[in-house]
């Protein structure tokens, strides 16, 4: 199997399991996401394992962190937006009618965001102090 | 920084597919040094050289771009 093969394997079992979820959650039963995830992962096991070509060097592990980086940092920024957005339409209009059950809903999302941040700097000063700061 | 590798394979009749064997990377990895987009780590340039039998600095040559 190609190693892209692969990863668009992976793509695809991602929807579906985000698929199965849903249905799991709107059948009210946890059962079906429990076995999807169970078997994801071991599907996922054993396609790695029929890769036959060279998969991981540092030319993709350059690759695989620059992706990261770019990845979190759009991400970042996005789910801001969203949140800044989430609690602009639970100010409503004027400042005047604010709707506390919607805001706490940005205000949680922008709490997660400043986790991110903060779990970004340790990362960084554990891996500063790894490669000899 | 430029590099000799197309040349160095051609000398030693390597496919890019069995040098990126030989060496332990993809071949899409010796298709990027070859290209100039990628330059490989000091650790993937020696094994190169040593495969070779060449010197780095025989193999990868720093350009005015580098200084």
């Amino acid at each position: 199997m190609k190693r892209n093969i692969f990863f668009l394997g992976i793509a695809l079992g991602a929807f579906t399991e985000v698929a199965i979820f849903w249905l799991s959650v709107e059948i009210a039963d946890p059962l079906p996401s429990i076995i999807a995830i169970i078997v994801g992962i071991i599907l996922a096991y054993i396609a790695k394992g029929q890769i036959e070509e060279v998969t991981e060097d540092e030319r993709t592990q350059k690759i695989t962190e620059i992706t990261a980086l770019r990845t979190l940092q759009i991400a970042w920024v996005g789910l801001f937006l969203y949140a800044m957005w989430i609690i602009i339409e639970a100010l409503g209009e004027g400042f005047r009618h604010y709707n506390r059950q919607a805001g706490l809903v940005g205000f949680r999302l922008l709490t997660v965001l400043c986790g991110v941040i903060l779990l970004y700097v340790l990362l960084s000063l554990y891996y500063n102090r790894k490669f000899g700061a | 920084m430029k590099n000799k590798i197309k040349v160095y394979r051609a000398m030693h009749d390597l496919s890019q597919e069995a040098l990126a064997r030989e060496v332990g990377v993809t071949r899409q990895t010796i298709l990027a040094i070859e290209n100039g987009k990628y330059e490989p780590s000091l650790i993937l340039a020696a094994k190169i050289a040593r495969l070779f039998k060449a010197r780095i600095d025989d193999i990868f040559l720093l350009d005015s771009l580098d200084e």
